[in-house]
């Protein structure tokens, strides 16, 4: 059986994977698809923590959940990233300094 | 008739309202408008002259039911909580020895806006302060309620301020700011002891404290434990507090007279100062002192000014021969005779000290006639500056031939000064030191030699004019100038006559009658010797 | 004589109609301007003569009469005015109006053509008026009015010529000089209004009156109000002849009468020989009671020593104006000496016989120096001309003027049938009589008034022998106009002894003094024979001295470098001492004074205002670097802050999320520390 440590560590490997592309991409899509990599490290830890409650399944239920949230998140991102896109005539975030002013 | 003071007193600055708000294309009419003022105030105050009752019954001093033209009426009333209800009352009322003061001042401001004709500069503003000085000097003779005489005493100062600094001569900024800051100095401490003195005085009526003077002249209107109480005299810093609070009074009058050492600010304020200021400032501004030390120092602490009757006769004596000595050693004429005021407002000092009838009226008698005598001298001076713009003794020689009309004024003028019999300065000298001679004799207060030394000035007033006269007036005739003042050092007109006859027959006749003065204000010199001496 | 009777009230109306007239022309003059000065004032002091003399008539020897109106009121006291005509002031009034007249009518044509002539005329009015009021006043503080006034006319009348330096110095020392007599008056009325509370004469000193009624007990002088150590009464009496000196010029205050020559001739008749002079004699008179011994022993000192001592300037003097004026102080002396010694009459009748022919010896010695300086003009030539050495040989040219002088120096010099001689022998007499009784430098006192009329004698006939007599300088040089000329001979004939007396040899006859001393009372001494004869005899000797010395053809020159000779000529050498020991002393302390004036007490009220502003830049300083630089601080402080923060503030997404990444992460790490 392989032991619950090895989900963890290809979760968090896949976490940091993840976030390093949040942080060190120059496109929103790519910075969303780090988000994915990082929902779909939790999610990975749902499943594998499932494990432990059988009767009622609830790590299987959540990651269900979350996978369902995840994608109306994406469709909501992509949604404002074609917004943004519109608006600033792209999507490289170091572009976009509204936020300073 | 009831508001005839209020009328005197406010009439200036109705004008000086007038001319601030008439257009500037009126400018050649305000000094008519300034004249007209002091015109009317001068019949006014001749009218409350000729109408003065000088019996015994009203000799005002010390008792306000014999004030007359008196105006009361309740101004500020102000709860305080537990410190009581702030009584200010606007009170204005005259006594033999307020009174001769008003007529002096209308006269002098008279003479005063007609010395105004030289200005050139700024006229708007120049005759709206000299109205507000006017209101200030008229309020200052007839407050009888202490608060509202320091609003008056220090009005007066701000016009003078702007008066010499804007209008006067070189150095006119050291001069004002060095005026302003004696008086100022005199004043703040001024204002602690009226504090404290309205702290210790109880309104018997409505039982609150009180500003007004006459009550603080009474005794049995303080209260026991208070700073000022008479009844329980306090000390202060080691000495009586009563004491103290004269020598305080006494000091920031003292300025204004001026003594020697105060005297400092006197001959740099004159020479800065144009004609009409200087006038006024020797005129009525030392007069105020004087006026303020009898009615203020002397009334309210009677016990103190006894006590140091001694060093006033003597300071009297000191501005006497100082004031002499220094005028002998001046070469600029009109530092000459600023130097001569202060020699003869000694005189005034020292009949005051002597506690005398004779010396208070012939203190008085002083004042008046100084008032009148200095503004002549100063209105001389002015015209010759105004000719030629120079007033140093060496550069003129032999005017009388230039100006015959105009040395004969100077004569006048000189000779009055000096103390000529006939001229009111003779009987106003001969009168206060009569009383500091007789003062051994009646109680005490000051020694013989003091009366003695002070005749000396007499002598040494004699000096110093007659010695200006030979210099400048006398002999062949010798201008620094040459020819081109020759040409400008035209004769008295007819404007400056007008300035000049009524101050020469004022001297005159004080001198032939003073009682012209002395029966006005008897009445109150006794009252004042009766309320001094206890 | 019915008709020439009149009422108390009519006599005060006449005197004050006297008193009043003078002034008019004063007023009136100056108003008119350049035209009939002259004939207003003549006018106008004839009046006042005719007046004066009525009421002389009526009051002389007969009554006293004062009257008074209430003047002022100071505190209690009432201070009247009024008349007061007694013996003393009715003579005074004749003399002074008299005297004026004469000199007025004299005036015109010797000031003829002078451009100001209308203010002479007006300034004699105003003399004339002070010098009424003076004898007329019967109150102490109304004479030192008078008085002054009378010094002020003076002043104006010996600055006349001001243009001309030497004038307008005099007239000025001659004023201050006096104010020192004045101030010593002033004192004198101070302690008497202090003593007897008034200034009336009358109340003061009639017989039974508040100075007679007051007692010495004790050392203390005692009147009815006040009580003061009898000291007081003495400085009282010293202070009124301190006055007296003054006016008529007594040693040591007498240097301003011989400057006061630098006047119109005429002027110095009127005022500084024949009247003003005598107002201190006069003063003397009005308040004699009032002298104790100290204070008369003092009287009697000064005025001998002045006697001898302007005799013996007189001596060497050279300007004919000077020699009177010394000779003007040396019979002043006389006076005072006889006041001092008691003879109170005797110093009046002296007054009223020496006003009249000294007043002619200037007035002859006016008319040579209007001569002459019209020689000078009209030859314009340039000399000196009163210098009687330039001088001779006039007696045959101007002929009336050298009688009329000859009568007055022998008046002067007190040779029998003048005027001169009852009243010099007078005084003479009395002193010798009065010296009798007293032991010591009293004795003196009368060797010394001998000795001092011989050399009257002396200087006076060097005065006359030089002028006179001798070579002339200038030919065609005439006698003066008949209208001067006139006034010297009336004036002669008042010089001769028939006006004063009609015994000429003998004074006790005399009428006018029999008005102040009762006849009859001193015995006849033998002093009232040798006297005479033997002052008379040595005085003929003198004379004729004189005029070896000086009279002849060829003058002898008399030795003019000795030191007598020096310290007579520079009159004793006291201007010079006076100079050194006051005017330079004062002007000196007045320019100390100025200097510790600018230095000291204003250097001292600059230097709190210089400290003030020290003061005030420290605390300028402190305020700005101190107090200001916290609150700078504090707010640079903040802003540096928040300038640090605002690096964080890129806006850009990734660089929030680092820094959330960052604070969670150390925020996790300090959790796992602690």
């Amino acid at each position: 059986m392989i032991p619950l440590s090895h989900f963890m560590i290809i979760s968090a490997a896949l976490f940091c994977i993840g976030l390093f592309a949040v942080l060190t991409k120059r496109n929103a899509i790519q910075i969303l698809i780090g988000i994915e990599f990082m929902i779909n490290a939790a999610i990975l830890n749902f499943v594998a923590a499932g494990r432990f409650d059988r009767v009622a399944g609830g790590g299987q239920m959540f990651a269900l959940f979350a996978i369902v949230l995840a994608a109306a998140g994406v469709a909501v991102a992509l949604a404002i990233i074609l917004n943004v896109y519109k608006h600033f005539r792209t999507i490289n975030p170091d572009k976009i300094d509204t936020l300073k002013n | 008739m009831n508001h005839l003071l209020s009328f005197l007193v406010f009439l200036p600055l109705v004008a000086a309202l007038v001319i601030i708000l008439l257009p500037s294309g009126f400018r050649d009419r305000f000094k008519h408008i300034a004249l007209g003022t002091s015109l009317i105030q001068f019949f006014v105050s001749v009218f409350i002259y000729l109408n003065f009752n000088n019996s015994a019954a009203f000799a005002g001093v010390n008792k306000e039911s014999q004030f007359q033209f008196v105006e009361k009426m309740a101004w500020i009333r102000l709860d305080l909580g537990s410190i009581g209800k702030l009584e200010i009352d606007y009170l204005l009322g005259i006594d033999g020895f307020s009174m001769p003061f008003l007529v002096l001042s209308s006269l002098i401001m008279f003479v005063a806006t007609l010395a105004s004709w030289e200005i050139k500069a700024n006229l708007k503003a120049f005759f709206a302060l000299l109205l507000l000085l006017n209101t200030a000097v008229m309020g200052v003779f007839c407050a009888l309620d202490f608060f509202l005489f320091y609003i008056f005493y220090e009005l007066m100062l701000l016009p003078l301020y702007f008066l010499i600094g804007m209008w006067g001569g070189v150095r006119r900024e050291y001069a004002a700011m060095k005026f302003f800051l004696y008086t100022l100095f005199g004043s703040v401490f001024m204002l602690l002891v009226i504090i404290g003195l309205y702290f210790s005085v109880l309104n018997p009526a409505t039982g609150n404290h009180t500003f007004n003077m006459i009550l603080m002249m009474d005794p049995g209107s303080y209260l026991g434990s208070s700073v000022f109480s008479s009844v329980a005299p306090q000390s202060l810093l080691g000495i009586s507090a009563r004491l103290l609070g004269f020598i305080v009074l006494f000091v920031a009058f003292a300025i204004k007279v001026p003594i020697v050492p105060l005297h400092t600010w006197l001959p740099d304020a004159h020479v800065e100062a144009p004609t009409p200021v200087s006038i006024i400032l020797a005129g009525l501004l030392l007069k105020v002192g004087g006026y303020g030390i009898l009615r203020i120092c002397y009334s309210i602490f009677p016990d103190a000014a006894i006590q140091s009757a001694w060093w006033i006769g003597l300071i009297g004596v000191v501005s006497i021969l100082y004031g002499a000595l220094n005028a002998l050693a001046q070469s600029d004429l009109k530092r000459l005779i600023a130097y001569s005021s202060v020699s003869h407002m000694g005189f005034v000092l020292l009949g005051i000290a002597s506690g005398t009838a004779e010396g208070v009226s012939g203190a008085v008698l002083q004042m008046i006639s100084h008032g009148g005598l200095s503004a002549m001298l100063f209105f001389l001076v002015g015209m010759l500056y105004n000719r030629v713009h120079d007033r140093e003794i060496a550069n003129f020689r032999g005017l009388a031939l230039v100006m015959p009309q105009y040395t004969a004024f100077v004569v006048i003028a000189f000779f009055a000064s000096l103390g000529l019999p006939g001229f009111s300065a003779f009987m106003a000298e001969a009168f206060s030191l009569i009383g500091a001679f007789t003062s051994q004799e009646v109680n005490g207060l000051l020694p013989r030699w003091m009366a003695i030394c002070g005749s000396v000035g007499i002598l040494l007033s004699a000096a110093y004019f007659l010695w200006t006269l030979q210099r400048m007036y006398f002999g062949q005739t010798r201008l620094k100038g040459g020819d081109k003042w020759l040409q400008q050092l035209k004769d008295v007109n007819t404007n400056e006559k007008f300035a000049l006859v009524p101050l020469a027959i004022l001297a005159v006749l004080l001198g032939i009658f003073p009682s012209l003065v002395f029966s006005k204000m008897n009445a109150s010199v006794l009252a004042f010797i009766q309320l001094i001496s206890g | 004589m019915d008709f020439l009777t009149f009422s108390a009230n009519t006599l005060c109306l006449l005197s004050l109609i006297a008193l009043v007239f003078p002034f008019s022309s004063f007023l009136v003059i100056l108003q008119l301007k350049k035209s009939q000065g002259a004939t207003i004032s003549i006018f106008n002091i004839s009046v006042s003569l005719i007046a004066s003399l009525l009421v002389f008539i009526n009051v002389w020897n007969s009554t006293t009469l004062q009257q008074q109106v209430e003047w002022f009121q100071v505190g209690t006291v009432s201070i009247s005015a009024g008349i007061l005509l007694n013996n003393l002031s009715v003579l005074m009034m004749v003399l002074v109006s008299a005297i004026s007249l004469l000199v007025h009518i004299y005036s015109i044509s010797y000031m003829k053509g002078d451009e100001n002539i209308y203010k002479y005329w007006a300034y004699l009015g105003l003399f004339c008026f002070s010098m009424m009021g003076l004898v007329i006043s019967d109150s102490l503080l109304l004479i030192y009015m008078f008085w002054e006034l009378v010094g002020m006319s003076s002043y104006l009348l010996i600055g006349f010529w001001f243009t001309k330096d030497a004038a307008s110095q005099a007239a000025k020392k001659a004023f201050i000089m006096n104010r020192i007599g004045d101030l010593g008056f002033l004192t004198g009325l101070m302690i008497i209004y202090s003593q007897f509370g008034t200034f009336d004469i009358g109340r003061l000193f009639n017989v039974g009156g508040l100075v007679d009624s007051a007692s010495i007990i004790n050392g203390f002088w005692i009147s009815e109000s006040a009580s003061v150590p009898v000291i007081w009464l003495t400085i009282a009496g010293l202070a009124f002849f301190i006055g007296a000196m003054t006016k008529s010029a007594q040693f040591p205050l007498h240097t301003w009468l011989p400057d006061a020559m630098q006047g119109p001739t005429s002027v110095s008749s009127l005022i500084h020989a024949a009247t003003m002079v005598a107002a201190g004699v006069f003063l003397l008179g009005r308040v004699y009671p009032l002298f104790d011994s100290i204070a008369l022993n003092t009287i009697t000192v000064v005025g001998v020593f002045t006697a001898f001592m302007a005799a013996t300037i007189a001596l060497t003097q050279n300007d004919i104006k000077r020699i009177l004026a010394y000779s003007t102080i040396s019979q002043l002396g006389f006076m005072i000496a006889a006041m001092g010694i008691g003879a109170y009459g005797e110093s009046i009748f002296h007054l009223a016989t020496h006003a009249f022919f000294k007043c002619l010896l200037f007035l002859a010695a006016g008319s040579v120096i209007h001569q002459l300086h019209h020689y000078k003009e009209h030859h314009s030539l340039e000399f000196n001309h009163q210098d009687i050495r330039l001088m001779g040989g006039l007696r045959k040219q101007m002929p009336i003027a050298f009688i009329t002088m000859c009568i007055a120096a022998a008046a002067l010099a007190g040779l029998p049938f003048t005027s001169g001689f009852l009243s010099k022998d007078a005084i003479l007499i009395t002193s010798f009589e009065w010296a009798e009784g007293y032991h010591g430098f009293k004795k003196l006192v009368p060797f010394v008034l001998v000795l001092t009329s011989w050399l009257t004698v002396f200087y006076i006939g060097r005065l006359i022998f030089k002028v006179f007599f001798g070579k002339s300088n200038y030919k065609g040089v005439k006698d003066a106009p008949w209208p001067m000329t006139r006034i010297l001979l009336i004036l002669a004939f008042f010089s001769l002894f028939p006006l004063f007396s009609v015994n000429p040899l003998s004074y006790d006859n005399s009428w006018l003094l029999q008005g102040f001393v009762p006849a009859g009372v001193k015995p006849f001494d033998i002093f009232h024979l040798l006297v005479p004869i033997i002052v008379t005899g040595i005085s003929a000797i003198i004379v004729l001295i004189s005029y070896k010395l000086y009279g002849g053809t060829a003058t002898k020159q008399l030795p003019e470098n000795g030191l007598l000779y020096r310290f007579s000529n520079r009159a004793w050498y006291l201007d010079r001492v006076y100079d050194l020991l006051f005017v330079r002393s004062i002007t000196a302390l007045s320019i100390i004074s100025h200097k510790f004036d600018t230095l000291i007490v204003d250097g001292l009220v600059n230097s709190l205002a210089g400290l003030a502003r020290i003061i005030s830049d420290i605390i300028h300083w402190f305020d700005r670097h101190v107090v200001d630089g916290l609150v700078n601080g504090i707010a640079s402080l903040a802003s540096k802050t928040g300038d640090f923060a605002r690096q964080f503030q890129t806006g850009k997404l990734q660089h929030y999320l680092i820094t959330m990444l960052t604070l969670v992460v150390t925020f996790f790490i300090i959790t796992y520390l602690i």
